[in-house]
């Protein structure tokens, strides 16, 4: 039943994704003017001047001279071939750019997502045994503040501590010898050396309301019928917390798995650019921002499958979860 | 024997200074980088000597010799600020610009003849010169770009406007391994001082012996290349991807690609994934200082990319920065900055601008509404209008008393500065500018006290202005807004967004518009506020432009004045004597004087940047503006660190 599902599921993507990039498309085109005018307005900026037979030769050789149809045919086609097109701002081809900084964003991603659970878990299950007490209280007020700093306000500030008071280096996720390396071992090590602080910084709001769902979940749990029975069988106290009031508690954040990496792209844009991050979000809103049609798009579309297939994943994971969770 | 032989150098140098002084350097008299020197010891390069053109490019340094070693720590912002890597490595063209900014010098180039008219043009390139990768650098990479390129309409299917002249392409004409002739098809008085300009090394940008690969009729295999290339679609596409293009971040993403520059780009290169990107001395570099010393001096320059400019300013304040001023010259930033000078060991250099006032108002002299046309065609309107602004209130809360009260024109210390305009009409006389504005048919008023039009409408200006790169044009306009209601003038302001600000502009669909005025000390290159001339920047009549550019065949023909002077622009173009030449720009200078077509609130005002303490060999005061692409005219190469 379940791979009848899972089959159904992928299948729907297709037409999803087709509408998908149709309506990213559009959305990139809707602001008035195109990548030329953007580029010879920021050019205007520091009073650069560009030749007007340049910019003809640009506006010809991208294709901005077309109508918007052709240029989004164009797209499609050499998409189907797996070729993403060119980057105008960078005139480079738009696949050189984004597998990295892709990798970089689920790497990130995943580091957040296991540092918030990790935080957020044990105190959100002992919030909610122990409610009202002085560790409640104290776990909720930290909770608060963390979800009250704005995250980038925390990054500066965390960076300016780093760089006036002790002189290091702050923002990106390598020191300079491994910036541009090829993967090594010894540049994993310097990418963990480096990612405590992003990910600390990013995952404080969301082990916030983490916390907050847990023990507000669990506390429904923990008074219903079914906790009574086994603790009247004698179960000891900690495996019984465990094995039934905390599986069911865990259905929001299982479910919630498909919006993470959107989120981190979307949401944790201001604070990548303000710590330098290589990731996907700042090169995405630059492309969006510039009107670099090919590349935005491609972002958008990697990022719309990895949320479908992300919510893929926590349906299944909420079956195997949840036995009240069924599909037919 | 080598190692005596480089340990006896040194010693030898000092005595043969003073014979330096008086023979031309002998191959033996050159001094090699450390880092350098090793790579010669292991048989990797070969001696300074034989890397060395013949006659190297001599350069006095500024203040003192240098020594080796050391990285120039600078910083990019976010992407496309490719034009960074450019103002530091610098346009090595056929010509450069003095560190003055007093004429040119040669460069690239040994020397050079031109003829009487300026038609022709003929270059003397320095023997033995090579490529970053070694290989000779002849005529015959010259007439690559003219032939192959320049002349091919599959590559430029609209040539660069600096090598067109009557709207036929340059040629050229190899006379031996080392001349070639350029020739126009009509005077061409300006073309080379536009060779030191940051976007005009074409003739020397391309390697002949690397790029032909790219090029179908070297290479019958590039329709292959293309398929296999991702993005890229014709030969064009894929030659400017793998060999770069003047003006595209591509240009220093291609680590293989031979060039003339003192630095060139190792693996990590300028792309878009990265956040560090590193050069390394070219050890092919022509230029040596006049101890025989290889330039350039430093080892190294590393660029950080932050996205941000606040990120960059802390990289600033914590000393990480070497020299730069692009990203961090703001007003606001100053005093910051200043905080953090003597923790961070650095200190400020004088950026003079080249550019004439910091806001200028450009009324539009080709408004689609004909009562508004015809009001704001009317000199005595436009008087009344300036006459109307405070500009000692501006200057005082917008501009925290820095600058003078200016409209537009070269400053005061260009040969070109013309009084009249850049003083006329600064005072604030309201009584005057009521005067004026009754005169013109303005003299009935409505309920709110504001002037109405002959047709009956309120006489309003609803003005646009790109508020997030300029917030003081903001501030400026709304302390204007309340003086011209005191002579019966309506303005709204609004911030927008700024291809937005574009797309208005090249619509025609403004009242006026604000842009701070270039031409205060480059006013030859850059002369849009005097006539008609630039299609993004010229906001006083856009359609003018238009018909300028097309000949005729599009937009709208400009009013008597302005085609006088753009007759006048077209004589100054094919002068080829300087004298002549600035004869003809004071005459358009005077027209627009005269014509008093726009006006602005303050004279553009000096700006920083911040160097190492150590840093040696930088200057006190470097111009800053496009055309002078600073600080690489005051060459950075010849720049080292104190022991």
């Amino acid at each position: 039943m379940l791979w009848r599902y899972i089959l159904k599921r992928l299948l729907w993507m297709i037409p999803f994704l087709f509408a998908v990039s149709v309506v990213s498309f559009l959305l990139i085109q809707a602001p008035p003017g195109d990548y030329l005018t953007t580029y010879i307005a920021k050019l205007a900026e520091s009073n650069e001047i560009l030749d007007q037979s340049a910019i003809d030769n640009l506006r010809e050789r991208f294709g901005l001279d077309q109508p918007i149809y052709v240029q989004y045919f164009k797209w499609i086609a050499n998409l189907l071939h797996g070729d993403f097109g060119m980057s105008f701002e960078w005139r480079q081809p738009v696949s050189e750019l984004i597998w990295e900084r892709m990798a970089l964003t689920l790497i990130l991603s995943f580091a957040t997502l296991l540092f918030s659970w990790a935080i957020s878990l044990p105190i959100g299950i002992y919030s909610a045994v122990r409610k009202y007490s002085i560790g409640d209280y104290v776990a909720s007020t930290l909770g608060f503040l963390g979800l009250a700093t704005p995250n980038f306000l925390l990054a500066l500030v965390l960076m300016y501590i780093g760089v006036v008071y002790f002189g290091s280096d702050v923002g990106g996720l390598f020191s300079n010898e491994y910036v541009n390396a090829p993967w090594s071992w010894g540049r994993f090590i310097d990418l963990l050396k480096h990612l405590w602080l992003p990910v600390v910084v990013l995952g404080t709001g969301a082990t916030a309301s983490l916390i907050r769902i847990m023990r507000a979940n669990l506390l429904d749990e923990l008074n219903r019928p079914y906790v009574d029975t086994a603790r009247a069988k004698g179960m000891s106290e900690f495996w019984l917390i465990m094995k039934y009031p905390v599986r069911v508690a865990l259905n929001p954040f299982v479910s919630t798995i498909g919006w993470v990496l959107p989120n981190l792209v979307s949401g944790a844009v201001v604070t990548a650019i303000v710590l330098s991050l290589p990731t996907a979000g700042p090169l995405m809103l630059q492309a969006l921002l510039s009107q670099d049609m090919y590349l935005a798009g491609a972002f958008v579309l990697l990022l719309s499958s990895l949320t479908v297939v992300g919510m893929l994943i926590s349906d299944i994971l909420l079956v195997l979860l949840d036995p009240r969770v069924k599909y037919d | 024997m080598n190692n005596i032989w480089c340990r006896m150098r040194r010693p030898l140098m000092a005595s043969a200074a003073v014979a330096l002084m008086l023979t031309p350097l002998s191959a033996w008299a050159y001094q090699d980088a450390p880092m350098l020197e090793e790579q010669v010891k292991a048989g990797k390069l070969p001696p300074v000597d034989q890397r060395l053109p013949e006659k190297p490019d001599v350069i006095t340094p500024l203040n003192e010799t240098g020594t080796y070693g050391g990285t120039l720590r600078r910083m990019l912002g976010g992407s496309n600020d490719h034009n960074s890597i450019l103002r530091i490595v610098g346009p090595q063209g056929l010509t450069r610009w003095k560190a003055d900014w007093s004429g040119i010098e040669p460069n690239v180039a040994e020397s050079w003849e031109a003829n009487a008219d300026a038609t022709e043009f003929t270059f003397h390139l320095r023997k033995g010169m090579k490529w970053s990768d070694g290989e000779p650098f002849t005529a015959d990479d010259v007439m690559f770009f003219v032939d192959d390129l320049l002349n091919n309409e599959e590559f430029y299917p609209s040539a660069p406007s600096n090598y067109v002249v009557d709207n036929k392409r340059m040629q050229a004409e190899k006379i031996d391994d080392y001349t070639v002739k350029f020739k126009f098809a009509g005077p061409y008085g300006l073309f080379l001082q536009l060779l030191a300009t940051p976007l005009a090394q074409e003739p020397v940008f391309w390697a002949k012996h690397y790029c032909k690969q790219f090029v179908p009729k070297y290479n019958p295999d590039v329709d292959k290349m293309v398929k296999e290339t991702p993005g890229v679609e014709d030969w064009p596409s894929l030659f400017k991807l793998k060999c770069g293009e003047l003006e595209s971040p591509a240009r220093w993403g291609n680590p293989a690609r031979p060039t003339l520059d003192p630095w060139i780009m190792t693996d990590q290169a300028y792309t878009a994934g990265t956040t560090r990107v590193v050069m390394t001395r070219n050890p092919y570099f022509w230029q040596v200082d006049d101890k025989g010393n290889q330039l350039p001096y430093t080892d190294e320059v590393t660029m950080g990319v932050a996205p941000d400019n606040q990120a960059l300013l802390l990289e600033a304040v914590a000393g990480h920065v070497d020299m730069q001023r692009r990203k961090i010259d703001t007003l606001a930033n100053k005093p910051v900055l200043a905080q953090a000078m003597e923790k961070g060991g650095f200190h400020f250099y004088e950026a003079t601008p080249s550019s004439s006032s910091t806001m200028t108002i450009h009324l539009n002299l080709t408004h689609k509404d004909p009562v508004m046309r015809k009001l704001l065609n009317d000199k005595n309107v436009r008087i009344a209008l300036s006459l109307g602004i405070d500009r000692e209130e501006i200057i005082d809360i917008v501009y925290q008393g820095v600058g003078q009260p200016w409209q537009i024109g070269p400053l005061e210390q260009s040969p070109l500065y013309n009084e009249q305009l850049s003083h006329q009409f600064t005072e604030y006389d309201p009584d005057k500018a009521n005067e004026l504005l009754d005169a013109a048919g303005l003299d009935k008023k409505d309920a709110q006290g504001y002037r109405l039009r002959p047709d009956g409408k309120r006489f309003t200006f609803n003005v646009n202005y790109t508020g997030i790169e300029q917030p003081d044009w903001g501030d400026a306009l709304e302390i204007m807004k309340e003086q011209w209601q005191k002579i019966g003038v309506e303005l709204n302001a609004t911030s927008v967004e700024r291809s937005i600000y574009y797309s208005r502009g090249e619509a025609n669909d403004y009242d006026f518009m604000v842009w701070q005025s270039p031409g205060g000390l480059d006013a030859y290159f850059d002369p849009r506020d005097y006539f008609p001339i630039h299609p993004q920047g010229s906001w006083q009549a856009i359609p003018w432009v238009r018909w300028y550019l097309t000949g005729g065949k599009e937009g709208e023909e400009p009013d008597a004045s302005n085609k006088e002077r753009l007759k006048l622009y077209d004589e100054f173009k094919g002068a080829a004597d300087p004298a002549k030449q600035e004869e003809i720009f004071k005459k358009i200078l005077q027209i627009a004087a005269d014509q008093f077509e726009m006006f602005s609130i303050s004279s553009a005002t000096s700006t920083f940047g911040v160097v190492n303490n150590k840093l040696m060999n930088v200057p006190d005061k470097i111009p800053s503006s496009w055309m002078y692409p600073d600080p690489a005219p005051t060459l950075p190469q010849t720049y080292f660190y104190k022991k």
